[in-house]
């Protein structure tokens, strides 16, 4: 999937689809729309909400895949953070509607259930089971990439939500992703 | 900026999590076309990419119809045809009623779009087919008129103008397997609810119609006769001037005469 290869037939799929090829834009969703929505259900815990999300973002990717630039990374690279960006989106709308109209519940009390059935996002304090290539960073390099890549927060927020300067949360941030690289393989693909 | 700043920018700007003053400046290295910055951001975003690919999960199918089923409403210059996806509502239940609804309407737009393709393409396909069956009606007329030009054994009869209209006078091209055409001019403008009517008449025979036909301002017209059943040779044409639509034999005065 992540072969030199299939990377550039995936520019050219993008390519294809800046020229209004639907039959492209089938291809790449055939090919790409497990990628997204794995991202999204991870960020997104209702179903109905992801997959409204993944929608809204392979229309993004039919309506602007003339804005790619491959410049800035391949076109896996794009969609994973459309998917994440569009998710983290709707967690926030998400709550902040719970915030307008189911406000009389206070935040101790909320905090207090153990289900967190109103909260659609997972929250990386929370969070008991960690699986994967994650579960093989340290705690304190696990909580950035959970922070920032999936809660959507920036570094600065982050330093402050962790009480930790600014400068050791960027540091971490790149160890993190430099051992990850190395737990995928030295080239950052599992597959290959 | 050393290497590991570097690397901290793409691995911040990878995770999408850079603050605006450091995001500029990454984001100004990659416009410059920076080939280290691009290089540590790719490694870092197929990293990142390859995370994602852990968490792996396909999604229903429906997902993919619905899109498909934009594109086609929106193809089809009707963008709005398709609502997008409807915000969630705060209850599931109303969240599968949004989603169904939404579901019924892309399958009602999109049943829609294609009757309304499918009507204006039957439209034109009719459209093409009268055009074409127009066409045909007329080269066939044509390679007619060129046989019976063609033949050495067309007749050419001259038709002279009688008491009414002296003046009047015509031509008839006659092959007995092709038919024939017959043009006049100076004939009088026929008075309402008549027409002039062209005779064949071989030997003592009686004679036979060959077609009812009207005149312009000028007193010009002009009929293509088909093979008459029973008729070969012609020894005599006559126009009769009859009521509109024609009779079985002559019944008016006659306007023009020739023979063969």
């Amino acid at each position: 999937m992540l072969s030199p290869g299939a990377d550039r037939s995936a520019a050219d799929l993008i390519a294809r689809i800046a020229g209004g090829d639907e039959t492209a834009f089938s291809q790449f969703y055939d090919r790409y729309a497990g990628l997204a929505f794995g991202v999204i259900r991870r960020v997104l815990r209702e179903k109905d909400a992801a997959e409204d999300v993944l929608q809204e973002v392979f229309w993004q990717v039919w309506r602007e895949a003339s804005a790619y630039d491959p410049g800035r990374g391949s076109p896996e690279a794009w969609l994973v953070m459309r998917a994440r960006t569009r998710a983290i989106d709707k967690v926030r709308s998400i709550r902040r509607k719970e915030q307008t109209f189911v406000a009389p519940v206070a935040e101790g009390t909320a905090r207090a259930d153990p289900e967190r059935r109103e909260d659609p996002g997972l929250q990386a304090e929370d969070r008991e089971l960690v699986e994967g290539a994650l579960a093989r960073l340290p705690e304190a390099q696990r909580r950035v990439i959970e922070l920032s890549f999936f809660e959507g927060l920036t570094q600065v927020e982050i330093a402050a939500r962790l009480r930790e300067p600014l400068g050791t949360v960027k540091t971490r941030a790149r160890l993190a992703l430099e051992r990850l690289r190395t737990i995928f393989g030295g080239k950052g693909s599992p597959a290959g | 900026m050393n290497r590991e700043e570097l690397s901290e920018l793409a691995a911040g700007y990878a995770l999408g999590s850079l603050d605006g003053a450091d995001r500029e400046r990454f984001d100004a290295l990659l416009r410059a076309g920076d080939a280290e910055a691009r290089s540590v951001l790719r490694e870092f975003q197929q990293t990142v990419v390859a995370l994602a690919g852990e968490l792996q999960e396909a999604p229903p199918a429906a997902v993919k119809a619905a899109l498909m089923d934009r594109l086609a409403a929106e193809r089809s210059a009707r963008p709005r045809a398709v609502a997008p996806a409807p915000p969630a509502a705060r209850r599931r239940p109303s969240v599968w009623t949004v989603l169904t609804a939404a579901a019924m309407a892309a399958g009602i737009a999109a049943i829609a779009v294609g009757l309304a393709v499918s009507t204006g393409y039957e439209r034109r396909v009719r459209e093409l087919d009268r055009q074409a069956g127009a066409l045909r009606q007329e080269l066939s007329r044509q390679q007619a008129t060129m046989a019976i030009l063609r033949d050495p054994s067309t007749q050419i009869v001259a038709l002279a103008g009688q008491a009414p209209s002296p003046e009047a006078r015509a031509r008839v091209l006659w092959h007995a397997a092709n038919g024939g055409i017959f043009v006049s001019a100076s004939l009088p403008a026929l008075p309402p609810g008549k027409a002039y009517q062209l005779w064949a008449i071989a030997g003592k025979n009686a004679p036979v119609s060959a077609g009812v036909f009207t005149v312009d301002a000028r007193g010009t017209g002009s009929l293509q006769v088909p093979p008459l059943p029973g008729v070969s040779r012609v020894d005599v044409f006559a126009v009769t001037l009859e009521p509109a639509g024609g009779v079985p034999a002559p019944t008016g005065p006659m306007y023009l005469v020739g023979k063969s």
